[in-house]
């Protein structure tokens, strides 16, 4: 996985599946750049994160952790333009934690990491340069650099399926990938 | 993209919303004022819609209230407020005052939302609304019954049961019917406005029987009195008015018609020569009613002497225990906080990509986790229907 920036701003959706992965620590690792979220979101999502338990310790728990770890840096709005067009994009879609992630990313020049249908087809038409990575892109890369064995990916894929209740959508780049290890909508 | 959307922005509407955010969080101007380091007038200013804010400033101002940035700028329907229809109709104390508000800010909103999802997605609710029924000057026990009869008629209910009175609201007639979590007292609201129609609200915390009452009471209200805002709650009145003992007497006859009642109770009389306790128990399971609204009706029509509710409580009949003894199950209902047809505008609009994920959480009151959880259920429901279908119209195909 290559990224042509410095840094990649997490989005909520995708914090929540590496959460419920069961592997956020090690992900995050992963990432070869730098990994940041927006106060918006940190402050928005720990509610969310306090319900999603694993095995060991529940969502926020591992958020928190990996703060503290400074494997995220919590960035808020620095400049005039930032808060500008944050405003703006909160009057375009009506969520403060998608604006915040694009309104930081584009105007620093940053990378974003989102399953947002909406929010990305958005940002395409608004910043066509923005780099855009997806939660299956990251975890893809993880388990190929980490050697997961099949089955230790399944469960890993399962936890993100069954705990974070997410699914891909029917295009997705990665849907077969994703199908191979029995992820599949029926198998579930 | 706009440049800068708060150098276009309707600063009345934008000054409003702030000010009855600040209210909600009790805060001064003064408070306000220093959040934003500025004088108590810019806060006046800026909340009289008479000075620009800058982004910076609203950003503070919405932490500070502890409320998100698109709650104030994103464009939204303009419902009249509905405070203002329920203020009008009633007096209320400042217990009631505390007690009401949020829950007329939460039936508007929701309606509000309604509205939007149906922009978005260009679909206005189907409305099969009839005339406003005449009953001045009526007796309460004919104009109930009429109405009840013209109203089944209307819908094809025949007259059986109506075990999904909250669906067939919402589907047949076109109400926008909320369930919100409401102190125990109250047990609905009713409001009516000509861009809206019919909204409600029912206490979602009160047993399904009583939900069941107060829904057909509710609907009373739209028939007979479409445009008088109403809250129904416990010991209202000293003497009620007509049109509440109407809204009373009505659910006697919509939810158990004196023909089908008479037919049940009869074959259940014939069958064993005498009616006992048990099959008061089956009736009211049946028609979804408690155990004392049958009781009452059933005197009411001569079939039960009078007094049988009473006798039944000082030989200490046990409603709840009764009901698990006989195995009755629980009474098939739907208690989610929004109407069916809003959920699956919702799933809808997300699914096209119309919204984002946080959005579609926030238009079912949910986090994003809990929002996933309705989706799935949501696409079952909709046979996850695949997107180059979802505009297809069928009628064409």
């Amino acid at each position: 996985m290559e990224i042509n920036h410095s840094h990649l701003v997490l989005d909520a959706c995708c914090i929540l599946n590496f959460c419920a992965s069961g592997h956020f620590i090690e992900i995050l690792k992963s990432i070869p750049i730098e990994v940041v979220v927006t106060e918006v979101i940190r402050e928005k999502e720990l509610i969310t994160l306090q319900r999603l338990k694993d095995k060991e310790n529940t969502g926020a728990i591992q958020f928190e952790q990996a703060i503290l770890q400074g494997l995220i840096l919590v960035v808020d709005f620095e400049s005039e333009l930032e808060e500008e067009a944050f405003v703006n994009y909160a009057f375009e879609l009506g969520d403060d934690g998608e604006s915040a992630t694009f309104a930081i990313a584009i105007n620093r020049g940053w990378a974003v990491a989102t399953d947002d249908k909406k929010a990305i087809s958005f940002f395409q038409r608004e910043a066509p340069n923005l780099e855009i990575l997806s939660t299956l892109e990251i975890v893809k890369n993880w388990s190929e650099e980490a050697n997961l064995t099949p089955t230790e990916l399944r469960t890993t894929l399962k936890n993100i399926r069954t705990t974070g209740k997410y699914l891909p959508p029917r295009n997705h780049p990665l849907l077969v990938w994703w199908e191979e290890f029995n992820i599949g909508y029926e198998n579930a | 993209m706009i440049t800068n959307i708060l150098d276009n922005i309707d600063l009345r509407k934008l000054g409003d919303l702030l000010q009855q955010a600040r209210k909600k969080c009790s805060m001064t101007q003064a408070d306000a004022a220093k959040v934003i380091d500025a004088a108590r007038t810019t806060i006046v200013a800026i909340e009289k819609g008479e000075r620009r804010l800058k982004p910076n400033e609203l950003i503070r101002l919405a932490r500070a209230y502890g409320r998100a940035v698109s709650d104030f700028v994103q464009p939204s329907p303009v419902i009249e407020p509905f405070e203002v229809q329920f203020r009008a109709a009633y007096q209320r104390s400042e217990q009631e005052e505390v007690e009401i508000s949020p829950i007329i800010q939460r039936l508007e909103n929701l309606c509000r939302n309604y509205l939007e999802l149906e922009r978005i997605m260009k679909a206005p609710l189907p409305r099969n609304y009839p005339q406003e029924y005449e009953v001045t000057n009526m007796p309460i026990e004919v104009a109930a019954e009429s109405i009840a009869i013209a109203e089944r008629q209307r819908l094809g209910l025949g007259d059986g049961p109506i075990p999904l009175l909250r669906d067939m609201l919402e589907q047949s007639v076109g109400l926008r019917i909320f369930y919100i979590e409401m102190p125990s007292k109250y047990s609905g609201f009713y409001s009516y406005d000509e861009q809206l129609g019919g909204c409600i609200a029912i206490n979602a915390s009160h047993p399904e029987e009583r939900r069941h009452w107060s829904l057909a009471h509710e609907y009373l209200h739209f028939l007979a009195h479409r445009r008088k805002p109403v809250v129904d709650y416990e010991e209202k009145y000293q003497r009620k008015p007509d049109s509440d003992r109407l809204g009373d007497t009505f659910p006697n006859y919509f939810l158990m018609p004196t023909s089908g009642l008479l037919k049940r109770f009869n074959d259940m009389y014939q069958a064993q020569g005498n009616f006992t306790t048990t099959n008061l128990f089956t009736l009211a399971h049946y028609y979804g009613v408690s155990i004392s609204a049958l009781i009452n009706r059933l005197e009411g029509i001569k079939l039960l002497p009078s007094g049988t509710g009473d006798r039944l409580l000082d030989r200490g009949l046990k409603v709840r225990k009764v009901q698990q003894e006989l195995g009755l199950k629980e009474i098939p209902q739907r208690t989610d906080l929004v109407p069916i047809h809003y959920q699956h505008l919702a799933i809808e609009a997300f699914d096209q990509g119309l919204i984002t994920e946080g959005r579609f959480a926030d238009f079912l009151s949910v986090d994003r986790l809990e929002a996933r959880r309705i989706a799935e259920v949501l696409r079952e429901h909709s046979s996850e229907m695949i997107e180059e279908n979802v505009h297809l119209d069928l009628r064409q195909a």
